[in-house]
């Protein structure tokens, strides 16, 4: 044996370890009633007694869990009653504790070598699985369905077995029910669910025999007690073989007046039968191509709706026509740009692009690069348009020409709001022509939106000279 | 008489082969040997001790 303490080799005849002192009589002790626990496992599964080996089996290896013999046998018996998952748990364990020359190799192979069975197993748990919430949400025929299938895919999952034995008991299929539990009773002998549900099945059938037989106890009582007669002996009697004759004549006139009429009424009473049923059957068939040529119908007129609908959705789709010059201004402004980069910087002038961006329409546009492409122009040449038209106009409003001056400040205003030189000179422009409710709003918007700037005081001061 | 309502309760999901790798791992194994071997350290440990 293995000494549990340091794991050596110590023969069985040792009750000490030669290696670690261990005392290993107490475990020899728990060993062999591991053992003899295994050996009843074994004996109840070899009669069948699947749910007596699994007790018995499990305590083998509560006693001893290195038992592989054991647990290889338990995981068999799991397999059997159709708990794949158990079972393949019990194999991998017992792998781990003894890797080599071990059986759980061949059952583990034994299932995965075949992907189809695998797979089998596994959607008649997931259907167990679903069947069980039918049931238990009280859809007893989804539930039913589900766990046919679930025994065709695993005949030997005791589980099912029982489960769809109860939704029987609680339909009132007895019959099927306990059809069911002597399929799982073949696998498992000694199942106590199985046993239950069986033995709740037997009240009624027991009670009946026991009616029966006592009926028939008080037949046979009064049927044995006979009165006792006298004996005599019997007389040839002519008038008995007379009656007999009288008998079957009368026997054969009945049958050729009674019996042969009924026996043609009979036929025809079968004819009409079977052309009522015929007449049935063609009057349903009729009305079931009534039915479908009626929902065809609905069908068409539906078909039909939407057709005109879509006809119509159709119709009100403008396509706008191809413009072969849209995009000509775009290019005519990527030209020019082109061109005034190529100047030198204090020769170029961007007032005419910026006014041609302004008046450019986008709205036909039909692709994002080309609206992505044109407010790149705008944001790349308004800020220097602005300063070049602040430029003109300061210059023109130096010449005294304020109206004039105004046109270009204003549009250096319009490409740069921020431009606060240009809206100080607007303020002034309008001051100087002495349209001081204009020139107000101009150095108000200095004062309130440009204070750290060198035109605040300026704008500042003159709007309180307008004010006084 | 088996009440149906009571008798469904008992019956529990089955595991899933995805979810073997989990009852493998919670799978408890201490067994009757392992708690022996525990006992019999403790022991040895309280001899020792008490001897100093």
């Amino acid at each position: 044996m293995v000494c549990p303490n340091c794991r050596s080799n110590v023969s069985d005849k040792r009750i000490r370890c030669d290696r670690c002192g261990q005392d290993l009589e107490i475990y020899k002790k728990v060993y062999r009633v591991s053992n003899m626990y295994y050996n009843q496992g074994l004996a109840k599964a070899r009669v069948r007694d699947l749910s007596g080996a699994i007790i018995a089996l499990r305590k083998s290896l509560e006693l001893n869990k290195l038992n592989t013999n054991a647990r290889n046998l338990l995981g068999l018996i799991y397999f059997e009653m159709g708990e794949t998952v158990a079972a393949l748990s019990e194999w991998v364990i017992s792998k781990h504790f003894q890797p080599d020359n071990n059986d759980a190799d061949r059952y583990i192979n034994s299932v995965q070598e075949n992907p189809t069975k695998l797979d089998n197993l596994n959607q008649a748990i997931k259907r167990y699985n679903n069947a069980l919430s039918f049931a238990k949400q009280g859809s007893d025929d989804l539930a039913i369905i589900q766990l046919k299938r679930v025994l065709q895919l695993n005949p030997n999952f005791i589980r099912a077995y029982h489960l769809i034995s109860l939704l029987y008991m609680k339909n009132g299929e007895r019959e099927k029910a306990k059809k069911c539990l002597s399929k799982a009773a073949r696998i498992d002998v000694n199942n106590t669910t199985t046993l239950r549900y069986l033995k709740e099945l037997e009240p009624q059938t027991a009670a009946g025999k026991e009616g029966d037989a006592s009926v028939n106890d008080d037949k046979d009582a009064t049927s044995s007690i006979m009165p006792v007669t006298s004996y005599r002996e019997e007389k040839p009697n002519v008038m008995a073989f007379v009656n007999l004759i009288i008998g079957v004549l009368i026997g054969l006139a009945v049958a050729a007046f009674l019996i042969f009429p009924t026996i043609k009424n009979k036929d025809a009473n079968n004819d009409v039968a079977r052309n009522h049923e015929d007449y049935s059957a063609g009057l349903a068939a009729l009305e079931e191509k009534d039915a479908i040529i009626e929902q065809l119908q609905n069908e068409k007129d539906e078909l039909e709706t939407t057709v005109a609908t879509l006809r119509a959705e159709l119709d009100s789709i403008i396509i706008p026509e191809v413009n072969p010059n849209l995009y000509d201004s775009l290019f005519e402004i990527s030209s020019l740009l082109t061109e005034e980069f190529s100047k030198e910087e204090r020769d170029r002038d961007f007032k005419q692009i910026a006014e041609k961006l302004r008046l450019l329409d986008t709205s036909m546009y039909e692709t994002d690069a080309a609206l992505q492409l044109a407010d790149k122009f705008k944001q790349m040449v308004y800020p220097i348009a602005s300063e070049q038209f602040y430029d003109t106009g300061h210059d023109i409003y130096g010449e005294g020409r304020y109206e004039e001056a105004l046109q270009y400040l204003f549009q250096a205003y319009y490409f740069n709001p921020d431009n606060y030189d240009a809206i100080y000179f607007i303020g002034r422009a309008y001051h100087r022509l002495q349209d001081y409710d204009n020139a107000k709003i101009y150095y108000e918007l200095i004062v309130n939106n440009f204070q750290d700037t060198r035109r605040y005081d300026s704008a500042k001061s003159y709007l309180g000279q307008i004010q006084d | 008489m088996i009440n149906f309502e009571d008798e469904i309760e008992k019956f529990q999901p089955s595991l899933e082969i995805e979810q073997a790798e989990d009852v493998i791992y919670n799978n408890d194994l201490t067994d009757i040997t392992d708690i022996l071997k525990d006992l019999l350290k403790e022991k040895s440990k309280t001899y020792y001790d008490e001897r100093g």
